[in-house]
């Protein structure tokens, strides 16, 4: 695993053949049985927008959504993820639209370097889906495994309020269509 | 990270079988998050990996007053489910203070116990409730108490074909009230200093009648406190008692100085910790008979 399938450490061994849904499109992949999902994802997709920070479970700049739950995509093998449903950055936008977080982080100076952002955004996805209208409290409790060293998380919760808040008004505007 | 054959067997009989066919040169991954650090670091290289992910190890539920808690619950699912709310909060509150939320979502009860830390969060309320443990082999299943698991850091009574299959915690009389605290740097994403979890029964006029307080970070292995334990039962609890009874926690534990925190201050906050877990366990105590 770390750092990476093209370290010179690694031997070749036999392949395993993965299916799972990334983002909406179903995906074959052949890659290594110690490979983690967060390599498999960056070498053998080329999703680099997921980022490896330690590849140690602590820093959260791996967090992907697998079945609806955020998870650390390096302390998961590739093989355990077969079948699954997975969810990257890549994978917030819609027709070509940042997803109303992903705006919201870039008008409340939520990063910096940006590293941590993947992460941070599929956890406070994760949040919403489940909470519309999350208050400060939750959104760091939701935040906890993502660490950011250089920005801060003032503007992480700014970002998330103002998201919820633009949500919450699109599905008022769409149930008042709908009737 | 060594290479290894990855098993996926479509049922627990299955894994079991998979299991005592590889023995010592296989391990079980469950949510991987302690496993899988080792293997990088090569401090386990196991040839193969028999994954529970499809052997519906998952289910909590209650039989015959008997909580049954499949090995490979996550730690969300023990959050997210009311019955052990009702039962059970010392064990999710140390589910709570337990990493952040991407790490909840795969580590395991069962990951927990047989990974066998000094410090594993989970395991001083599990104690605390006289949980017991059933692993099964292919020639049969053994059930025993969890505190008697553990030999030492890393170390179990689990053989090289047993997976362990549930945990069975009795359900209590309401008399009985507990408090988790965990000791850690920060709130979030830290292993503890200390961890501990007090339980007591009492009768109406402030007698105890039964009292657990289990200790973890500060020996081998998970600790039961018990001339604390036995200083209580009989007596009416007063504050004099609770101090004299953390002043024996202290006296029992053997804690080592780590990266994490000194000797002497595992020492001295062991006895702070347990004084403050007994006392808001009494306070619960007293909440729960006036209001009912
Ligand atoms: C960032 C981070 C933060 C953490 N924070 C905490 C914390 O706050 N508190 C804490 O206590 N721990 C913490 N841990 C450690 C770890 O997450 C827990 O111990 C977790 O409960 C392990 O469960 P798992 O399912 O991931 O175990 P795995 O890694 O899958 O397994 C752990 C061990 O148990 C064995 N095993 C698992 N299930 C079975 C079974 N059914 N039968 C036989 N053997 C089995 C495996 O072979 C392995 O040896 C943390 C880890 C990380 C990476
Ligand atoms: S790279 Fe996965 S948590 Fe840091
Ligand atoms: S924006 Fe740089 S680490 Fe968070």
């Amino acid at each position: 695993m770390l750092p990476g399938k093209n370290s010179e450490e690694r031997k070749p061994v036999d392949e395993v053949e993965i299916k799972l849904n990334i983002n909406g499109n179903v995906t074959q992949v052949k890659t290594e049985a110690s490979t983690t999902l967060l390599y498999m994802l960056r070498d053998d997709l080329g999703l680099t927008g997921t980022k490896d920070g330690c590849s140690s479970g602590d820093c959260g700049a791996c967090v992907v959504m697998v079945d609806n739950k955020p998870v650390n995509s390096c302390m998961m093998l590739a093989p355990q993820a077969e079948g699954t449903t997975v969810i990257t950055v890549e994978g917030l936008e819609k027709d070509d639209e940042l997803h109303p977080l992903q705006r919201a982080f870039g008008e409340t100076w939520a990063f910096q370097c940006g590293f941590c952002t993947p992460g941070m955004l599929i956890s406070c996805y994760a949040l919403l889906e489940t909470n519309d209208d999350p208050s400060r409290e939750e959104i760091l409790t939701a935040i906890a495994g993502n660490f950011c060293r250089c920005t801060g998380y003032q503007g992480v919760v700014n970002a998330v309020q103002r998201a919820a808040a633009e949500l919450r008004t699109k599905n008022e505007d769409t149930e008042k269509t709908d009737v | 990270m060594e290479e290894f054959n990855y098993l996926a067997p479509e049922s627990f009989d299955q894994a079991v079988v998979a299991k005592s066919q590889h023995a010592e040169k296989s391990r079980v991954i469950a949510g991987g998050t302690d496993l899988l650090l080792r293997m990088r670091d090569k401090v386990v290289a196991p040839s193969v990996l028999i994954d529970l992910r499809h052997t519906s190890l998952d289910k909590i539920l209650i039989s015959n007053g008997v909580m049954i808690l499949g090995t490979s619950a996550s730690l969300s699912q023990i959050l997210e489910n009311s019955e052990i709310t009702q039962h059970f909060p010392a064990l999710q509150t140390a589910c709570r203070e337990f990493a952040g939320p991407p790490i909840r979502n795969r580590a395991t009860l069962g990951g927990n116990i047989v990974n066998a830390s000094p410090a594993a969060d989970l395991v001083p309320p599990l104690m605390a409730y006289d949980a017991s443990i059933v692993l099964r082999a292919s020639g049969g299943d053994r059930a025993l108490p969890l505190a008697e698991f553990f030999t030492g850091p890393g170390q179990s009574v689990i053989a090289p074909d047993e997976i362990l299959m549930e945990i069975q915690i009795p359900l209590l009389p309401a008399s009985s009230a507990a408090t988790f605290i965990k000791l850690g740097q920060r709130r979030s994403m830290a292993i503890s200093q200390v961890n501990l979890t007090a339980r007591l029964s009492m009768n109406n006029s402030d007698c105890v009648t039964d009292a657990r307080i289990a200790l973890g970070a500060v020996a081998p292995t998970p600790v039961r406190a018990h001339s604390a334990e036995d200083a209580l039962v009989g007596e009416k609890l007063s504050e004099d008692l609770i101090r004299m009874a953390a002043k024996k926690a202290r006296e029992e534990i053997t804690p080592i100085s780590d990266v994490r925190a000194s000797l002497e201050y595992r020492l001295e906050m062991t006895e702070v910790l347990v004084r403050r877990a007994l006392i808001a366990t009494w306070k619960k105590q007293r909440r729960t008979k006036t209001s009912g």
